[in-house]
C-alpha cells in the first residue's frame, strides 16, 4: 500500500517590507483597434456599411432588372431627387407628427394604466387581462373600423398608434414595478414617501430599465403600424406620409424611389433605437449600473 | 390581551429612564401562499436610550420580522408596540431601517444622493445645502470621503453597508434598526465594519436595535442581548453583554457567555432532534 503524503514541513517567513512592483504594468492601456471595437455605434455601423456593400455589389454583379431591385446608388440618387423633387421631406414630417401625437397620448395612457395596476390587485388584474386579450391583436386590424369611427385622417391613425403603443407600455412598466426588490420599496416607506411620490421618486427610477424597454416596444409597433397604415390609407388622404410615399412611388413604377421610401423608414428606425434610445440609457440605467 | 410578556423590564435603577421602544406580548404573522405562519408568540422587551439591543436567534425565531413589526412596515396581532410612547402604526423616518441587502440603495442616486433623497423626503432637512452638508459630515464618518459622487454600483458590498449606515444614522432617528447588516459581507470586512459600527456609537450614542444569527456578532455588537427560540419566536433570556467587546474575543468570560446561549439555543435542537427521530 502506497504510503499517504503528508503536507511538508518548512520554514516560514515573512516580508518586513514590499518594494514597489516594477516588472509588469499594473494596468496598460487598450490599443486604438480595441478601443475602437469596443465602441457600440462603431460595431454596429459596421454591419450597416457590409449590408450595403453587398446591397450594392449583388445588384451590380447579377445584373437584378432596377425594376425588381435597384442598387444602393439608384436608391440613394432616388433619397435625393425624393427630397429635392417630390417632397419627401414633408412625408416624413406628417408621418413624425402623427406618431409623435400618438406616442405622447399613448404613454401618458399606459402610465396611467400601470398606476392604476401597481394601486390594487384588482387594478393589476384589470391590466393584465386587457393586456393578454389585446396585446395580440395587430393595430392595423382596427383600421377599418377605425376609419368608420373617426373616418380618414389623422385621427383614425393615432387611434391604431394608441393601441400599437399602450399596451407593450403599460405591460413593461408594470412588470418593472412589480420587479423592484422588496428592500427598496421598503426604504422608499420608511423614508416617508407614499403614493404618487411612491411611485415617480422611487418605482419609476427603480423599474427604468423595464421602462425603456416597453418605451422602445412601443415605439417599433407604433412606427411599423404607421406605415403600414399610411399604405393602405393611400389614395384617399391629402398629406399622405412616409408610407404613402412608397405606395405612390411604386404605382408610378418608380421602384427606386420605392425603395428610397423604404430606406427612409430604415434609417429613421435604426437613429430612433441607436442613437436616441441608446442615448438615454447611456445617460440613466448603464451609468447607474441597472443594465449594461 | 395578555400583557404578562416573557423577558420583564429591568428592575431598578434603569426604570428611572424611560424606554425609547416598549414592545408587549406582541405576536406577528404573517402569510405565505398556503400557510399562516406565526413568526413571534408574545414577545415583550425594552429598549432603553444609548442601548445596543440585539435580537438573536436561529432562523425562523421571527427576529427580522420583529424588526418589520418594529419599523410599521407589519401590524401585530396581539399587544402593542410604542416608540416614546407613542403606538407604532405605519413606518416613519423617526426608525430607521439598514437592511442586509445590498440593493437598498438607490442605484439612480449617488453616495451623497442617497443620503440627501431621505434627509429631505424624510422631512429632516428641507434645504438642499443644508441636507447636502449633514450628508458630507456623516459621509466623512462612515470613511467614504471622496466617494460621495460615486454612484452605488461601483462600490464594494462593505462600502455599500456603510452607506446605509451613514444614510440612516443621518436621519437621526429614534432608534436605527439594523437586519443582519454584515451577514452578506465576508468575514474581514464584517469584522472591521463591526468595530467600526461600535466607533460610531461611542461617538454619538444612539440607540440601535440589531438583528444578527451569530452569537459572536450579538456578544460583540450588543449591549443587551434577547434570546429567542424559533418556531414561533418566544423570548428565551435576556442577558447583559456590555463587558464584552473585540479586545476580550475569546477570553474565558466571552467563550463562557457564548457556550451559555448556544446551550440555550441548542437544547432546543435536540428536543426536536428526538422529535424528529421518533415521529
Amino acid at each position: 500500500m502506497a504510503e499517504r503524503p503528508a503536507p511538508l514541513d518548512r520554514p516560514e517567513f515573512e516580508h518586513p517590507s514590499l518594494g514597489k512592483a516594477s516588472t509588469a504594468d499594473v494596468a496598460r492601456p487598450l490599443s486604438v483597434a480595441e478601443q475602437l471595437a469596443n465602441i457600440d455605434p462603431v460595431r454596429k455601423f459596421t454591419v450597416l456599411l457590409g449590408a450595403i456593400v453587398i446591397w450594392e455589389l449583388y445588384t451590380r454583379l447579377a445584373e437584378v432588372p432596377p425594376l425588381i431591385f435597384p442598387t444602393f446608388g439608384d436608391t440613394v440618387v432616388a433619397l435625393w431627387k425624393g427630397f429635392t423633387q417630390y417632397g419627401l421631406a414633408a412625408q416624413i414630417w406628417t408621418s413624425m407628427s402623427i406618431l409623435l401625437a400618438g406616442y405622447a397620448i399613448g404613454i401618458a395612457i399606459g402610465a396611467a394604466l400601470s398606476f392604476i395596476a401597481v394601486s390594487s390587485r384588482f387594478g393589476s388584474d384589470v391590466l393584465g387581462t386587457l393586456t393578454s386579450m389585446l396585446n395580440p391583436l395587430p393595430a392595423v386590424a382596427l383600421l377599418p373600423l377605425a376609419m368608420i369611427w373617426f373616418g380618414l385622417g389623422a385621427k383614425s391613425l393615432i387611434f391604431v398608434l394608441l393601441h400599437s403603443i399602450v399596451w407593450p407600455v403599460a405591460l413593461n412598466t408594470h412588470t418593472g414595478f412589480m420587479s423592484v426588490p422588496e428592500p427598496l420599496r421598503m426604504v422608499g416607506r420608511n423614508y416617508g414617501l407614499r403614493n404618487i411620490r411612491y411611485v415617480a421618486k422611487l418605482l419609476v427610477p427603480a423599474a427604468l430599465p423595464s421602462i425603456l424597454a416597453g418605451l422602445k416596444l412601443g415605439w417599433a409597433f407604433a412606427w411599423r403600424t404607421l406605415i403600414a397604415a399610411e399604405l393602405v390609407f393611400g389614395a384617399a388622404a391629402e398629406g399622405g406620409g412616409l408610407g404613402w410615399f412608397i405606395f405612390a412611388s411604386r404605382n408610378e413604377m418608380d421602384i427606386p424611389g420605392a425603395f428610397a421610401g423604404l430606406l427612409t423608414v430604415i434609417l429613421i428606425g435604426f437613429l430612433v433605437e441607436n442613437v436616441i434610445f441608446r442615448n438615454i440609457e447611456q445617460r440613466t440605467v448603464v451609468r447607474w449600473g441597472m443594465q449594461s | 390581551m395578555s400583557q404578562s410578556a416573557a423577558g420583564a423590564a429591568p428592575a431598578g435603577a434603569a426604570q428611572a429612564v424611560a424606554p425609547i421602544l416598549e414592545v408587549q406580548g406582541v405576536t406577528l404573522q404573517y402569510k405565505t401562499k398556503e400557510h399562516l405562519i406565526t413568526a413571534t408568540y408574545r414577545v415583550g422587551f425594552s429598549v432603553y436610550p444609548a442601548d445596543r439591543f440585539v435580537l438573536l436567534g436561529p432562523s425562523g425565531c421571527g427576529k427580522s420580522t420583529l424588526l418589520k413589526g418594529v419599523a410599521g412596515f407589519m401590524k401585530p396581532v396581539e399587544g402593542e408596540m410604542r416608540l416614546k410612547g407613542r403606538r407604532i402604526v405605519a413606518p416613519g423616518p423617526d426608525r430607521v431601517m439598514v437592511f442586509q441587502e445590498f440593493d437598498q440603495l438607490l442605484p439612480w442616486k449617488t453616495v451623497r444622493q442617497n443620503i440627501t433623497f431621505a434627509l429631505r423626503n424624510g422631512g429632516r432637512c428641507p434645504r438642499e445645502s443644508d441636507a447636502d452638508e449633514i450628508a458630507m459630515s456623516y459621509i466623512r464618518k462612515v470613511k467614504l470621503t471622496g466617494f460621495e459622487n460615486t454612484f452605488p454600483h461601483m462600490l464594494s458590498g462593505g462600502m455599500k453597508q456603510r452607506v446605509a449606515i451613514a444614510r440612516g444614522m443621518a436621519m437621526e432617528p429614534d432608534i436605527l434598526l439594523m437586519d443582519e447588516p454584515f451577514a452578506a459581507l465576508d468575514a474581514l470586512t464584517r469584522r472591521q465594519m463591526q468595530e467600526e459600527l461600535l466607533g460610531l456609537w461611542d461617538d454619538t450614542r444612539f440607540t440601535v436595535l440589531f438583528v444578527t444569527h451569530s452569537i459572536e456578532e450579538a456578544l460583540l455588537v450588543g449591549s443587551r442581548i434577547l434570546v429567542l427560540s424559533p418556531h414561533p419566536g418566544q423570548v428565551k433570556a435576556e442577558l447583559n453583554a456590555n463587558q464584552h467587546s473585540h479586545a476580550n474575543l475569546g477570553s474565558p468570560e466571552f467563550t463562557a457567555l457564548q457556550t451559555r446561549i448556544h446551550d440555550m439555543l441548542f437544547a432546543d435542537r435536540v428536543l426536536e432532534d428526538e422529535i424528529a427521530r421518533r415521529g
